[in-house]
């Protein structure tokens, strides 16, 4: 009996030294999406404590956050999530006097089209998907088209991910990225079965390494991963390419279960800042949506035509948007059909 | 005595009420509900996740991972049974070969796994050994295909084939060989005559334990097979991430485990489960 109620004092000691007056702010992050400092400054500068862990997928995330109780207050979806996120009253309304930094943004990000007015997101980084390939392949490919010719032998791979890979099948047939008609998705579907005797395989971030060994002499692949690739080898190069191409950004959000919302404003604010984000970007080598941010950095890596291609470019991509449920549900039977086909 | 046996076993019981049947009653229950959008589940209650399993397009992935589980276990059997002869009639180190059958299992199956990517691959060591001996002028595709994915299954689940056939062979008598070769058996015929039937439940066994974790796979197929050949396992994985539809993924997880329980009852009918 004695002890047991020693147990008890115990436990609530430990409870009671947690709860020091402390603010606590959750974050759920993408994986190597901060510097390494990136937190401890927050926490020193605004004596809070973070707690910080990553994930994945977005899905990963959602499964977490959609019961409304999920414990996070502020979290990084990718931009087709945002209003989807919204509509269902996950989010919490931003505040922008809050935002002192928003001016840092670059011009295409302060009314992007899935959140014009910034109500509920901050953006964050972005990113797009082209072709990254080995130099000695002659000609280069220049175009989705290029991935339906014999010239790779076997070696090309495409993204293991429905909405990329008939993404861009849909591009190279000329049609939306976004579209849920159950034609064009069908059309889709039998170029990427057509083109399956020359892929090697559907992969994502695996695709970096054989790339860089020599395995592979192209594949479909996010610009960030190649741009990693390329630090590692001189004989990659990568196109955006030319019937254009998706655009995806993941942006901050504050969850409306949050009870640190001012916490949770400062904390994004602080990632605004010009050198955080230049910091943060100069250890995750991706690319920053913070225009401010990305003039402190050097040529290499805030230049990099791979990571901010120009304008001109630029123009060709499409952003990702969020499905209906059947075109979803629809999108994901085609693509078991071309993976078991 | 009964209420002691009721309370040494109390915890088992508990343990396996609350990490099994309460999980697999989940999971039921959100086989008949309506798929969330973000993933998770809703009302109203509804059939549709068992009626889309008669999609032939599921049926035809099933089938194929029957094949590829069936094709795994087989060979299996093919290089097992050798292995665990030669363990159980080995004079000597007895134990340490069974510990060399199962040293793999120190490390994680993902990690091995990938280790066998780094072997088969175009610039692997593989490749580039025949590469530097002239044997070969290109690389040979060797990953990314079903062989490969056979290969991962093989080389995963061998351990659980050999331990059981050899532990029946353990008790087989040496006196009976010795017969069978004074009543003029040649050393294939008593093979075929005394020991397989001998081993037979061992056997059984061995191939149970082999095809149900092959059937349900799917790292290797996603890792060797570079999704290329997608297995049922992928499809259930798929349901939960990025499909975000449950209650189909729980219905197909449910038929998959009623399919190994049927093995399994089939297993027990034929008395296999004493090799265990």
């Amino acid at each position: 009996m004695k002890r047991r109620t020693l147990f008890f004092m115990g436990l609530s000691g430990l409870a009671g030294c947690s709860g020091r007056r402390k603010k606590r702010l959750n974050v759920f992050n993408w994986s190597d999406y901060v510097g390494p400092n990136t937190i401890a400054r927050f926490e020193y500068d605004h004596d809070a404590e973070v707690k910080y862990l990553v994930y994945e997928s977005n899905e990963e995330m959602l499964a977490k956050v959609f019961s409304g109780n999920s414990g996070w207050d502020v979290v990084f979806p990718s931009n087709y999530y945002v209003q989807p996120m919204a509509e269902s009253h996950l989010l919490a309304p931003l505040d922008r006097s809050l935002l002192t930094n928003l001016g840092n943004l670059a011009e295409a990000f302060r009314a992007p089209g899935w959140d014009p007015k910034l109500e509920w997101c901050v953006p964050y980084m972005w990113g797009a998907a082209g072709i990254a390939y080995n130099k000695r392949v002659s000609p280069p490919p220049k175009a989705w088209a290029d991935l339906w010719d014999k010239r790779f032998g076997g070696r090309m791979t495409m993204l293991d991910d429905a909405a990329e890979a008939l993404g861009a099948a849909l591009k190279m047939l000329g049609l939306p990225l976004n579209s849920p008609d159950a034609g064009h998705l069908d059309r889709a579907k039998r170029e990427l079965i057509r083109q399956k005797p020359l892929v090697r395989a559907y992969l994502n971030a695996e695709a970096r390494d054989q790339l860089v060994a020599g395995d592979l002499l192209a594949s479909q692949l996010w610009a960030t991963t190649t741009s990693q690739a390329m630090e590692a080898s001189n004989s990659l190069e990568f196109v955006f390419p030319e019937e254009g191409f998706s655009v995806y950004a993941d942006c901050a959000v504050i969850l409306r279960e949050s009870d640190q919302h001012e916490l949770a404003h400062q904390f994004l604010d602080y990632l605004l800042r010009a050198n955080v984000a230049a910091s943060i970007v100069q250890h995750s080598k991706t690319a920053t949506v913070n225009e401010a941010g990305r003039l402190l950095l050097p040529p290499a890596l805030g230049k990099n035509p791979v990571l901010y291609p120009p304008a001109g470019i630029l123009s060709r991509g499409e952003w990702f948007a969020p499905l209906p449920p059947a075109a979803q549900r629809l999108r994901d039977r085609l693509w078991t059909e071309i993976k078991s086909a | 005595m009964n209420r002691l046996r009721f309370w040494f076993l109390f915890p088992a019981r508990a343990l396996n009420g609350l990490l099994f049947l309460i999980p697999l009653g989940i999971i039921v229950l959100y086989s008949f509900m309506t798929r969330g959008t973000y993933g998770g589940q809703g009302s109203p209650l509804t059939i549709e996740s068992y009626q889309r399993l008669f999609d032939p397009l599921y049926l035809s992935i099933l089938l194929r991972s029957f094949w590829i589980a069936g094709i795994s276990t087989a060979i299996s059997l093919l290089f097992g049974f050798p292995l665990a002869l030669f363990i159980a009639t080995a004079a000597k180190h007895r134990g340490a070969y069974l510990n060399l059958v199962m040293l793999p299992f120190w490390t994680s199956f993902l990690v091995r796994t990938y280790a066998w990517m780094f072997l088969l691959r175009d610039t692997g060591l593989i490749n580039t050994v025949l590469q530097s001996f002239g044997v070969i002028g290109e690389p040979i595709p060797m990953l990314y295909n079903d062989a490969a994915v056979v290969l991962g299954l093989v080389y995963g689940y061998l351990p659980f084939m050999v331990l059981p056939i050899s532990s029946t062979l353990e008790k087989v008598d040496p006196a009976l060989l010795e017969a069978a070769a004074d009543l003029g058996a040649t050393p294939w015929v008593a093979l075929w005559k005394v020991i397989v039937p001998l081993a037979m439940p061992g056997i059984v066994a061995g191939s149970v334990l082999v095809f149900i974790p092959c059937l349900g796979a799917y790292l290797t197929p996603d890792l060797l097979g570079g999704g290329k050949s997608i297995m049922i396992g992928n499809i259930v994985q798929n349901q939960f991430t990025s499909a975000r539809d449950w209650p189909f993924g729980s219905a197909l997880s449910l038929v998959l485990t009623a399919l190994v329980m049927g093995l399994l009852w089939i297993f027990v009918k034929k008395g296999g489960q004493k090799a265990l």
